[in-house]
């Protein structure tokens, strides 16, 4: 009786673990890589940021020249994620100010 | 040994082939089954509404964020063509606060031409089809969601979001939804062996009980739980339906013992006399008056087998459907005027005091039987010189006929049984009767949905024949 019982409950979660998606990849040795969390795209960053700086019209805000500041030593000492996850913010800061009037 | 053991186990809970069908059969399986299954289904739709709120949330939002993306990104595409559509994708990179954004642009040849994908993944080549992808970040493996789509020239776009939130909620729900899955298993199993337990205690009860009954211990009754319950409710019933049962049985005793007892003197008395004359007749007169006498004595018998069999019609409730407004006044009337002779050569006074109209419903032949009978009775064992009162009246409830005697009445303790059939008081001992007559009354009443009622009338009896209204009339059972 608990069979049936057991049946109809992995029956549940069975169905809920199916996915609509077909995975693609599973049979390649390696997955796709992300090429937006090395230190290649850190130093890319940096460029991008330093360059908005460069030609800002306004001196940029101390939060963004903080940030950028630190996202650079970051991805120095090999913290590449949280390195470009700053100099995105940065960056993000940046425009709003070009964006405001 | 250890792997014995459990199959052990599961050889003592699983029936074996033989056992299996007669297992199906029990309904104390097929109840804990239920239970069993109910509380599956019950566990697998909270599960599936549990994973619908939060992972299927989740897939949604990140399908529809990817779509909002592409959708975007077609815009671009449509004003500025492929360099609009790597400018943007590396835009979207550059700013993607939350670092979970997924692109890639390839050209023809499949070379990378903007976004953050090493290389095109075999096999997500239907265009708007959706792919879960294997990805590496920062050396550490995900998975990401992704859609693919063709351009014209021969480019491809991928567009995607990193699903690893959504991978880890789904990896906890699923090991906590595995776990529930036992916990629903156990639970199953421990509450599907009570419900099974409680329902073959309950119904052993009323089992044994039975098997007693069969056996013959009729005293046994089934065991009431005093939570006033269903099964309480059950057990009254049928002990109340034994009693009943044991009541019909001891009557049948009673009147099988009655009908032997009260038969064997006359037929007794009748043999002898036809015995008697065979051996001692001399005369063709001698001879013929023994016959007469023996066929009087068997008349009897078969006027007692008569009233028996009327009373049993009269239980049946056959004759319910010749009931018909009547009028009770000419009918007592009738009695009273049948049975003043008889009462005035007794030196007993017949007095009727009844309405002039007294309408009822009911099998007037029936009521007037009973009435007759309760008159033949008063009269029967009333001394001379007194005097027999028959009188009727109309109640809120219906009507009452009542016939009171100055005789010597029906000591309390033979007052509940008089209406029994053969039941004769130490008073009637020496009167002629079969002692049916009270019995037949009370078939009447209770075809009529009335009772006979017998009270001291200080001195004599009176018996008070109460018939109810034709709305307030209830078969008697």
């Amino acid at each position: 009786m608990t069979g049936l019982a057991g049946g109809a409950s992995c029956l549940a979660v069975a169905t809920m673990l199916l996915g609509t998606s077909p995975v693609v990849g599973q049979s390649q040795l390696s997955p796709a890589r992300v090429t937006s969390d090395t230190p290649q795209y850190c130093l890319h960053l940096l460029d991008q940021v330093s360059e908005m700086v460069r030609v800002a019209e306004a001196p940029p805000p101390q939060e963004v020249m903080a940030l950028s500041s630190e996202g650079q030593r970051m991805c120095d000492q090999g913290l590449t994620r949280g390195g470009i996850l700053r100099l995105r913010r940065a960056l993000v800061l940046m425009l709003r100010q070009e964006g405001s009037p | 040994m250890l792997l014995a053991r459990p199959i052990a186990v599961i050889e003592g809970l699983w029936p074996r082939r033989g056992s299996t069908g007669r297992l199906l059969r029990s309904a104390g399986f097929r109840f804990a089954l239920v239970y069993a299954v109910l509380l599956a289904l019950s566990a697998a739709a909270l599960a599936m509404f549990l994973w619908w709120a939060t992972a299927g949330l989740l897939d949604r939002q990140t399908e529809a964020a990817i779509q909002a993306d592409a959708q975007s990104l077609s815009e671009r595409f449509t004003a500025g063509r492929i360099p609009a559509l790597i400018l943007t994708i590396d835009d979207r990179l550059t700013q993607n606060v939350e670092d979970d954004a997924i692109y890639l642009l390839v050209d023809p040849s499949g070379r990378r031409v903007a976004g953050n994908l090493e290389h095109w993944p075999a096999g997500a080549a239907q265009s708007g089809g959706w792919y879960e992808l294997p990805i590496e970040r920062a050396g550490t493996r995900s998975m990401a969601l992704v859609q693919s789509f063709t351009l014209p020239d021969g480019y491809r776009l991928l567009v995607g979001r990193d699903a690893k939130v959504r991978a880890q909620l789904r990896h906890l729900l699923t090991d906590a939804l595995l776990w529930a899955l036992l916990v629903v298993v156990v639970m199953a199993s421990i509450g599907a062996l009570v419900v099974r337990s409680l329902f073959r205690r309950t119904l052993a009860n009323v089992s044994a009980t039975a098997a007693a009954i069969a056996s013959g211990d009729f005293t046994q009754r089934v065991r009431l739980s005093g939570r006033g319950d269903e099964f309480d409710q059950l057990a009254e019933t049928i002990n109340d339906m034994l009693d009943r049962i044991g009541r019909l049985m001891e009557g049948v005793r009673e009147v099988s013992n009655a009908i032997a007892h009260d038969l064997r003197t006359p037929i007794t008395r009748a043999r002898a006399r036809l015995e008697d004359a065979s051996l001692h007749a001399t005369t063709a007169n001698d001879l013929r008056a023994a016959i007469e006498r023996a066929t009087a004595d068997l008349d009897g018998i078969v006027a007692v087998f008569q009233a028996l069999l009327r009373i049993a019609e009269i239980e049946a409730g056959s004759r319910r459907s010749a009931f018909a407004p009547v009028d009770l006044a000419p009918l007592l009337s009738d009695v009273a005027e049948l049975y003043g002779a008889v009462a005035e050569e007794k030196g007993i006074m017949l007095v009727l005091d009844a309405p002039a109209t007294l309408p009822a419903y009911g099998d007037r032949e029936l009521i007037q039987q009973a009435v007759a009978n309760l008159v033949d009775n008063a009269v029967k064992f009333s001394p001379a010189e007194s005097t027999v009162r028959l009188s009727a009246e109309a109640t809120p409830g219906g009507l009452d006929v009542a016939v009171s005697d100055q005789g010597p009445g029906i000591p309390d303790g033979d007052r509940v049984r008089a209406a029994e059939r053969f039941f004769r008081g130490e008073s009637a001992r020496n009167t002629p009767g079969s002692g049916l007559g009270l019995a037949l009354v009370q078939a009447v009443a209770h075809l009529h949905g009335g009772s006979l009622r017998l009270a001291d009338a200080g001195p004599g009896l009176v018996a008070v024949l109460s018939l109810p209204n034709h709305e307030q009339a209830v078969p008697a059972g």
